[in-house]
């Protein structure tokens, strides 16, 4: 086992001919808390996407190491099975498709990859009652539609709740926080709190450094303009938020 | 509760229908064509209302890949006042396949208190197939209350990767969606049809 769980070298990445990851260097030590912070448009939801295997982006340099292994060849699913999770910022509705439905493939898929039993419904739906005590949520969000008619509240819970059923090594929470009233938050944040060890690691992406009184972190970096140009401890977000990004940047352009 | 009757069509079928709903009579049928690799489906139904407070409710689901065809003519004739009628017809269409639907509700004059819908959905996999659609209203009369759409989409992409990124392989994620746009007419079938259904939307992947 590797100590290094995610290692980022020199990634570029672009979207539509347009390069929006301009060498991103970034290493993850297990059982550490990354956060990613930085202004809109810093390519923080394309490093989530990139890592995640979304569809639309072209890696053009560099490399992502899951433990030890290249995650860019790997299919969305492969890299779900390996343990990376994407929490999304905006989760998509799946009518027709029910929690249950979604999660009970996911799971049989997981294990099927990790050649393990099929889980029995009884097995199943105790490991689910004790995952929705987690984040709060009643049984009833089982039966719905993946996301269909949830608030802005609700979807976030729910990708901790899926979350905490795959138990992901790598788990990266893009923006978990907007749209999230101190409530969710809170939940949202002890459900984190509750599924870190010393083997999982958790990258999070985020625009304000609430979310991070509920997950502390070890590592802050900031993201400008497809680079990391400043990495520091937990002081940092306090000043970014003190301060704003200006400075940062200013810093970084050398004036 | 109306009486639902349930017509499966597989392989080769030509199929003509004339319902007539009597006054008061509540009438549903479903519709499922599975037309398999090559067969040609053809079904035209013809909805008449020989009475007052007459429904008439009629729902289909085809499944057409391969160089299969199926065409579904429906025409319902509110000739008599306050009456109602819906229908909901969705398709899969895959390969090389063709498919129409050719729908029309006519409401002469004196028909008012008419209620009649018509809804087609048609999911196209792949760039090879070829799905039709011609909701039609004729009305006379006012007082009513009709409706008539018509869609052609895809697999959401998003929602697909969505999936996969919970570990979900991309066959499985494509047919966890294709069923839960099948399931609203095949919910409540019989076991051993929404089974066939099943299997031949398996086919299509």
């Amino acid at each position: 086992m590797n100590d290094i769980l995610l290692e980022v070298k020199d990634l570029h990445a672009s979207v539509m001919e347009r390069e929006i990851l301009r060498g991103i260097n970034l290493t993850v030590r297990r059982g550490e808390v990354h956060a990613i912070m930085g202004p809109n448009g810093a390519g923080k939801s394309t490093l989530s996407g990139v890592l995640a295997g979304k569809p639309g982006y072209t890696v053009t340099g560099g490399d992502a190491l899951f433990d030890g292994e290249s995650l860019l060849t790997l299919t969305p699913e492969e890299r779900s099975w390996r343990g990376v999770f994407l929490g999304f910022q905006y989760p998509t509705e799946i009518p027709g498709v029910s929690n249950t439905q979604m999660l009970k493939s996911a799971v049989a898929a997981h294990r099927r990859a990790q050649n393990l039993p099929e889980l029995s419904s009884k097995e199943f739906i105790k490991l689910m009652d004790s995952k929705l005590t987690l984040v709060k949520m009643d049984r009833s969000f089982l039966s719905r539609g993946v996301n269909v008619g949830f608030s802005g509240g609700e979807k976030k819970r729910n990708e901790i709740f899926q979350m905490a059923m795959l138990s992901p090594q790598l788990a990266i929470l893009d923006e978990t926080d907007s749209g999230l009233d101190v409530d969710a938050l809170r939940i949202v944040g002890e459900g984190v709190n509750s599924l870190r060890s010393h083997d999982n690691v958790f990258i999070v992406i985020t625009h304000y450094q609430r979310l991070l009184d509920y997950i502390v972190p070890d590592v802050i970096h900031v993201l400008y303009n497809g680079q990391i140009i400043l990495t520091g401890d937990r002081s940092l977000a306090l000043e970014i938020e003190a301060r704003g990004y200006d400075w940062i940047i200013n810093q970084h352009n050398g004036k | 509760m109306a009486n639902r009757e349930v017509i499966l069509l597989r392989g080769d079928e030509l199929r003509t229908l004339e319902i007539t709903v009597g006054a008061g009579q509540a009438r549903e049928l479903v519709f499922v064509a599975l037309p398999g690799e090559s067969g040609v489906i053809d079904c035209s139904v013809s909805v008449s209302f020989s009475g007052e407070g007459g429904d008439c409710v009629l729902s289909g689901l085809y499944l057409a890949g391969g160089s299969s065809r199926v065409n579904f003519t429906v025409n319902v004739e509110h000739g008599v006042p306050r009456c109602s009628s819906s229908q909901l017809f969705k398709g899969i269409v895959a390969g090389r396949a063709r498919t129409g639907f050719f729908g029309l509700i006519r409401v002469p004059e004196h028909c008012i208190g008419t209620e009649a819908y018509q809804q087609n959905h048609n999911l196209l996999l792949g760039d090879d197939c070829h799905a039709q659609s011609l909701p039609q209203l004729e009305i006379y009369a006012d007082d009513v209350r009709c409706s008539h759409g018509a869609t052609f989409g895809r697999l959401g992409d998003e929602e697909l990767f969505y999936m996969r990124s919970r570990g979900i392989p991309e066959f499985e994620a494509r047919r966890l969606q294709m069923t839960a746009f099948a399931s609203e007419v095949l919910e409540g079938l019989p076991e051993d049809i929404v089974c066939q259904a099943l299997e031949a939307l398996e086919s299509l992947l």
